[in-house]
């Protein structure tokens, strides 16, 4: 992995160029080939559009909604799975319990959720939540479980030759080997967030970045559905990055996230 | 899988299959219960018992009227490989273009990097506006959704080839063609083929999604019509089927994937 300076910059130099020749492109065919605001808005369009259409604190609240949407199904499908994945893979009738259950409705896909979540939970945050719990609940369970299942067994009898047993073996060697994988889970787990928070979002909801897209018909300026595609993105993008980083920090440098 | 393959012990056998089974039907039980003595109202979780004649009704009568569990299951299925179907012809050829070419790929990595984490759904305006409320919209969002996870999976497979490998094809008089052909691209096979099951996952996850709006046929569309009306009974069969077509998808594929490349999987064992 290791990279000389020059190098990286070359590459990011090249990134940049090949993402703006990109943008670039966009612009000119949407100002010159489909003249057309309503069918093909150009970025910079969008972004005039979408300024002329919210204020700033509007937009501050869309997307400080939709983060805190996710964040809170994240943080119980965090708890929950990696809760789960352990106990299940460390307790073998805990796993014998919940696995069958687990692995019956891990097919379903989440957002087939939406309709009986809103039955549960009303039209408010209850049933966001509770589809973005589900979403990220199956890959961070599943990698937990992984991870601590493929802890390796010398390790184990190891640490118990030196008299590490009972849960100070599960704190102190079992669960630090298998951090790796739950990390694994926890990215793969908080992309699928994203994902399913906005398709909630676009199907019932009157706030967040979703329904900021979806408003867009309502008031018939595609320009604010463009703007709101490239905000999720970045918004997205960027949080995935920052997870990810705080995990490494997490984990210290040798962890590959 | 593979266990299953070398044939189980008594101990394994109860363990794999009759543990779980017990479990599943104890929670069925315990759910058909409480429904019927009043702890869970039935409206909100209707027991396995309805859910079954509701799953009749719907084979045969059909929801809503005349259109039958099997009309929803083929529609979804066709739309989903329809997408599905269209995105790998691009992103194959495309993806091994990519990969064979370093300039390209670094030209390109931050826009499949982003186009990948836009996230599919919200395209829906825009796909409505471009190819209308009917089919075209659906396959349209299914197959970006598709695409991107394919065309980084290709791209990745590409490079990951061991440089050894070419170097050895070529000190052996390999042309460039033959290269391509019968070293570069097997090599590469078995992380496309996975990336093709991760895209098929995505493509399974979007439909559902862009049937919720726009349409009275197929399973997610199935399942919203069914709320609407109170029919959360529907709704869960709907669930249920749709979790029985992933399952479907994942052994499909797994079975494509043995078929196809016979060293993986016995590498695996």
């Amino acid at each position: 992995m290791s990279m000389s300076a020059g190098s990286t910059v070359a590459r990011h130099g090249l990134g940049a160029i090949g993402a703006f020749a990109f943008l670039a492109l966009w612009e000119l065919a949407a100002r010159w080939v489909w003249r057309d605001v309503q069918v093909l808005p150009a970025p910079t369009q969008a972004i005039a559009i979408a300024w002329n259409h919210l204020t700033p604190s509007e937009l501050a609240g869309h997307v400080g909604i939709s983060l805190m949407r996710v964040a809170v199904g994240f943080t119980m499908a965090a708890a929950l799975g990696i809760t789960l994945g352990v106990a299940g893979s460390w307790y073998a009738w805990i796993g014998r319990l919940c696995r069958p259950v687990i692995d019956l409705l891990r097919p379903i896909p989440p957002l087939a959720w939406i309709p009986i979540a809103i039955v549960w939970f009303g039209l408010g945050e209850g049933s966001k939540w509770f589809v973005i719990f589900l979403g990220a609940f199956f890959p961070i369970f599943s990698n937990a479980y992984r991870g601590m299942d493929s802890v390796s067994p010398i390790l184990l009898r190891a640490a118990r030759t030196m008299d590490v047993d009972g849960v100070a073996l599960l704190v102190r060697v079992a669960l630090p080997a298998a951090l790796p994988d739950i990390a694994t889970g926890l990215r793969v787990g908080f992309g699928l967030a994203f994902g399913i928070l906005i398709a909630a979002e676009l199907i019932a909801a009157d706030s967040g970045m979703g329904y900021l897209v979806m408003q867009s018909r309502q008031i018939g300026e595609l320009g604010v559905a463009v703007f709101g595609i490239l905000l999720i993105g970045v918004v997205s993008l960027v949080s995935d990055l920052a997870l990810a980083a705080g995990l490494r920090h997490l984990l210290g440098r040798s962890a590959q996230i | 899988m593979t266990r299953r393959a070398r044939g189980l012990s008594g101990g394994q056998w109860i363990a794999q299959y009759a543990s779980p089974t017990l479990v599943i039907i104890a929670l069925l039980a315990l759910w058909e219960v409480a429904a019927s003595v009043g702890w869970l109202r039935p409206i909100l979780f209707p027991p396995p018992s309805r859910l079954a004649r509701s799953l009749y009704e719907l084979a045969t009568d059909g929801y809503p009227e005349g259109v039958t569990l099997w009309v929803h299951f083929g529609i979804t299925m066709q739309r989903i490989l329809t997408g599905y179907a269209g995105a790998l012809a691009l992103a194959v050829p495309l993806g091994l273009v990519i990969g064979c070419v370093p300039l390209l790929d670094r030209l390109t990595v931050p826009v499949v990097a982003f186009s990948r984490s836009v996230a599919t759904l919200s395209l829906l305006p825009l796909a409505i506006v471009w190819f209308g409320t009917g089919e075209g919209s659906k396959m349209f969002l299914i197959g970006y959704g598709c695409f991107w996870v394919m065309l980084s999976n290709v791209v990745a497979a590409v490079q990951q080839v061991d440089p050894l490998l070419i170097r050895a094809a070529h000190s052996m008089d390999t042309g460039r063609l033959g290269i391509f052909t019968r070293v570069l691209l097997p090599a590469a096979l078995p992380r496309m083929f996975a990336g093709a099951r991760v895209s098929l996952g995505v493509g399974f996850m979007v439909i559902v999604g862009a049937e919720m709006i726009g349409t009275i046929k197929g399973l997610g569309a199935l399942i919203m019509e069914a709320r609407t009306f109170y029919r959360n009974d529907i709704t869960m069969v709907g669930m249920a089927l749709l979790g029985v077509i992933g399952m479907l998808i994942a052994v499909m594929l797994q079975r494509i994937e043995a078929w196809l490349l016979p060293w993986q999987s016995r590498e695996r064992r």
